[in-house]
């Protein structure tokens, strides 16, 4: 069924040329020289004050890296990527204890100001005040009174990670939230026990050289039987010319624990590709939940493709514990390449993974996304909910596998994937992988590019409404179901930032 | 990722053996060169391997242990009885009938009798005329890198070659019976091909069976070429319940052109391993097609089924049901990919796989595809795995009815949606009775 009109126009709004997150920053940096050895490997190390069993751990994953090839099975083309030509550090100057906002980089507070950071927060980003501190700003002055909705920042600037505010408050329930470089220092029992346990080293190209280069992250740990009491954000950007960013997220939630996570990430608008390889790693053990939430808004290039960056990610989630669940969503609207799979191993029995996406492409871009669903624990369920709109010239892939082990009795998964295409320049494809070696598996799979059964249909106009309400009826409780698993404060956000209605995506 | 790897001794059999029978294959020296030529395309390629995408599941490279001597004299025991009672239920319909014996065509089993507007001749012979060497090549570009397809053209014996004169309605359907016979082990490959002109009906049945008492293992290779006219409607049915461990490779390439109905359906059971593959390309608008299946494995038997439906031209609409039992160590297969070329505007595309898993230790992976890249069309599919549902068991038990028998019931109406499509009823039944008996032989062995 072809789009509606309002949808066709509404995308046509969000058209490649008008991203709004293009501006440059233009900041001192340090930077590590341009290319990619065991001295830059080292370098990294060194910056970062890591112990050195980190960089062994580098050096070891640096030469796996060396012996591996890119993967080239996934619908996305591309000129091939220089990796000698691009910096692997990158890092604002800092700027010694500025007193207050005054004397802080006007650029900087720029920059947070477009990215709507409040300017209470910016104090901090900035180090004007340190966490706890009284602030120089009138409670009012900046409309940010509410501190009902509060949600605590990780600033990823370039590979550094900036700050992370509200750390005091977190550290009262006993949650862990900071950098990763910091977690290095400060709990490294942890980071030894649990990074690369669920992606390892060498799991793929794009992983080991994460492994190898990863400048900064977020850490969390949230303790036994704790809520984490606010949402936990992490926001990147890219800013220098030529470099890649990796950074390196490692989320746990100890047994019985809740954490709620966004990411929200940004990049200039350059001529040249940026490489973003980011690696993150979530672990539930008994009882746990995570729920790990994106807004993929990196710069797509231009409307020839020229430009915009290359996202190469590896996300997986372990639920490790009996009765864990680990929930990904996912808006991609960002990037001129987009190469993600958000996975969950299923691995406690009574173990739940869910997996709700929509990705928009436009223009040239290339979107190759989707999930694996492996399931090792008894009586484990997924669920897994994706929407691909594709308009422009772009590609719109969706790649996904659900297997079920041998052991996994009564694994349970339900798979829906609809595409939606607007314009005859533009294709949308759905590559699923459904394995079942067990009987008790039971699967099912549906994809569509008309989604809505005849039957609502009929229902509803039976009922005295058209059938362009009737559509709109169906497909508007179908995205907001999407939509609500994402948190309150991103779900405002992530509406302005797609700025298009998703009515039609299913008509 | 090119990743080389080393020849193993089934492809050095295959590439090797060839010398020595290539003067005895039919044809000419341009139908020679021909079948130089594509041996040298396969001797590039080997066998296809798990790291091809299209093969994942299917490991030919390791599956394939050994290459069989391809039969070059006709083996001539066998008689109309044998093959009778190799066809099974099918056996018992008065048609007419084709047969190949280990890859010959056997004129004295054979009966064309009451066949109007069809010729039907055999495939050695095509090989001998003028333009020879085209018959045996495969049309389209792209089937060249297709290592299963490059053998068949180097190896290929005989087959059926028939010709339905254009607007002829052919009431009885036209077997086409490749039967595999004798103690030894030997390797088959045979070609077919099927041209029906505009306007035509016809039902074509492929079987596959063999002789009882014939050698456990066997090898089969073979390609059916189907043309379909504008108009035209087809029903071909692929019946495939040879014995043992056989390794069974097959392809249909098909063209279909402007407002024909093409029907395929495929049965498969007992068979060690399979791949069928179906290759359909939408030439006309307007065209209708269904491509529909069920196979039954167990013990270790792997069935493969992969379709490629290209719908290159407006308007087209395509079906497909697949249905699978898998019991024992079995291992089901459905890949199935759906092209919307760019200008394939309108096309409805509905595609949809199901397997019935009765043991701990089967294993069913499918592999839905769809690449659109037109946007006013309406195609979707869907794939499902799960073992019998206790719910409808227990409703069938509390109104007396055994629960073995429950079982058979529900295993019978699961597989019976699918034969359900075949269009001739003498067809039909003899599927449905294929089926039950495949069914009480599994209730046998499991008492």
């Amino acid at each position: 069924m072809a789009a509606v009109q309002e949808t066709i126009d509404q995308v046509k709004k969000i058209d490649v040329d008008q991203y709004k997150y293009g501006f440059e920053t233009k900041i001192e940096t340090v930077k590590a020289p341009k290319g990619l050895n065991e001295d830059i490997v080292r370098f990294i190390s060194e910056k970062k004050g890591e112990p050195a069993w980190m960089l062994e751990w580098r050096l070891d994953a640096f030469e796996r890296w060396q012996t591996m090839n890119e993967p080239d099975w996934a619908k996305v083309s591309y000129p091939k990527i220089d990796f000698q030509d691009l910096y692997y550090y990158a890092a604002p100057k800092s700027t010694e204890g500025p007193k207050s906002l005054d004397e802080v980089d006007p650029e900087l507070l720029a920059t947070y100001q477009k990215l709507g950071i409040p300017l209470k927060e910016q104090e901090i980003l900035a180090g004007v005040r340190k966490q706890g501190e009284p602030s120089q700003i009138d409670e009012d002055a900046d409309g940010y009174t509410n501190m009902a909705g509060k949600v605590a920042v990780d600033a990823v600037f370039d590979s550094v990670s900036v700050v992370t505010t509200f750390k005091h408050e977190l550290a009262k329930a006993g949650v862990i939230f900071c950098s990763i470089s910091e977690a290095m220092r400060e709990h490294p029992e942890l980071v030894k026990k649990y990074l690369g346990s669920v992606v390892p080293k060498s799991d793929n190209f794009y992983a080991a050289l994460n492994s190898a280069v990863f400048s900064d992250g977020s850490f969390v740990y949230v303790p036994e039987g704790v809520r984490c009491p606010m949402e936990l954000s992490t926001y990147f950007r890219i800013n220098e010319k030529d470099t890649g960013q990796f950074e390196r997220t490692l989320i746990i939630a100890d047994k019985g624990a809740y954490v709620s996570y966004l990411e929200g990430c940004t990049a200039p608008t350059r001529d040249e590709n940026q490489l973003h390889a980011a690696v993150v790693e979530l672990i539930a053990l008994d009882d746990a939940e995570i729920k790990y939430s994106t807004v993929q808004n990196w710069y797509p290039g231009d409307k020839n493709g020229k430009g915009g960056v290359y996202n190469f990610v590896t996300k997986r989630g372990d639920c490790r514990g009996r009765n864990s669940k680990i929930s990904w969503t996912q808006v991609e609207t960002g990037s001129a390449i987009t190469w993600k799979y958000p996975s969950c191993i299923l691995r406690g029995d009574n173990s739940r993974g869910e997996f709700y996406s929509i990705a928009i492409s436009n223009g040239r871009q290339q979107i190759d996304s989707g999930t694996k669903m492996i399931h090792l624990g008894k009586n484990t369920t997924s669920h897994i909910i994706s929407k691909g709109i594709a308009a422009g010239r772009s590609e719109n892939t969706y790649r996904g596998l659900v297997s079920a082990h041998r052991k996994a009795t009564n694994a349970r998964n339900f798979t829906a994937c609809d595409s939606l295409l607007i314009g005859d320049k533009c294709g949308a494809h759905t590559v699923p992988y459904i394995e079942a070696k067990n009987a008790s598996a039971h699967f099912e799979h549906e994809a569509t590019t008309s989604k809505i059964s005849e039957d609502i249909l009929f229902y509803c106009m039976q009922r005295g409404l058209s059938e362009e309400e009737a559509v709109a009826l169906v497909v508007n409780g179908f995205v907001r179901d999407v939509l609500q698993h994402l948190p309150m404060e991103f779900m405002a956000e992530t509406q302005k930032l797609i700025g298009i209605s998703l009515e039609g995506s299913v008509g | 990722m090119s990743v080389a790897v080393m020849k193993t001794k089934t492809e050095t059999a295959l590439v090797d053996g060839f010398g020595e029978i290539a003067d005895t294959l039919p044809g000419g020296g341009s139908v020679k060169s021909a079948r130089a030529a594509a041996l040298a395309r396969f001797a590039g390629n080997g066998l296809p391997h798990r790291r091809i995408e299209e093969w994942k599941y299917t490991d030919l490279k390791g599956l394939m242990k050994e290459a069989l001597p391809v039969v070059v004299d006709g083996e001539s025991k066998t008689t109309i009885a044998d093959v009778i009672v190799a066809m099974g239920a099918i056996g018992r319909l008065e048609v007419p009938r084709f047969v190949l014996v280990n890859g010959h065509y056997r004129k004295e089993l054979s009966n064309l009798d009451g066949l109007n507007g069809v010729s039907v001749a055999p495939f050695a012979q095509a090989l001998s005329s003028d333009d020879a060497a085209a018959a045996l090549e495969l049309r389209e570009e792209d089937r060249g890198s297709d290592a299963v397809l490059a053998l068949n053209s180097a190896y290929a014996t005989d087959g059926a070659v028939i010709d339905v004169a254009s607007g002829s309605n052919v009431d009885a359907p036209l077997l086409v019976v490749h039967v595999r016979a004798g103690p030894t082990p030997r390797r088959s490959v045979g070609r077919n091909q099927i041209r029906v002109g505009e306007g035509a009906a016809i039902t074509i049945v492929e079987m596959f069976v063999a002789v009882p008492g014939s050698a456990a293992d066997g090898q089969m290779n073979t390609a059916t070429e189907v043309q379909v006219g504008a108009g035209a409607t087809v029903d071909h049915v692929k019946v495939t319940t040879d014995l043992g461990q056989v390794t069974h490779l097959a392809n249909w390439l098909v063209d279909m052109h402007g407002n024909a109905t093409y029907r395929a359906f495929q049965y498969t059971a007992g068979v060690g391993l399979a791949r069928n593959q179906v290759r359909a390309t939408f030439k006309g608008e307007g065209v209708k097609l269904d491509i529909s299946g069920a196979f039954l494995a167990r013990n270790s038997e792997h069935i493969d089924t992969t379709l490629f439906v290209d719908h290159a031209v407006p308007e087209g609409e395509s079906r497909e049901l697949f249905k699978g039992v898998l019991d024992d160590n079995a291992r089901g297969i459905f890949q199935g990919k759906v092209v919307v070329r760019p200008d394939a505007q309108k096309t409805d595309g509905k595609q949809m796989a199901q397997a019935l898993m009765l043991s701990e230790t089967c294993e069913f992976d499918s592999k839905p595809e769809l690449e659109i890249y037109a946007d006013d069309v309406v195609c979707g599919h869907g794939s499902t795995s799960a073992a019998i549902d206790e719910d409808l068991l227990f409703y069938l038990r509390a109104r007396g009815i055994p629960l073995d028998e429950a079982r058979a019931l529900l295993i019978q109406s699961f597989i019976g949606e699918a034969i359900e499509k075949v269009q001739h009823e003498g067809v039909r039944e003899a599927l449905m009775i294929e089926a039950e008996a495949w069914l009480a032989a599994r209730s046998k062995t499991n008492k």
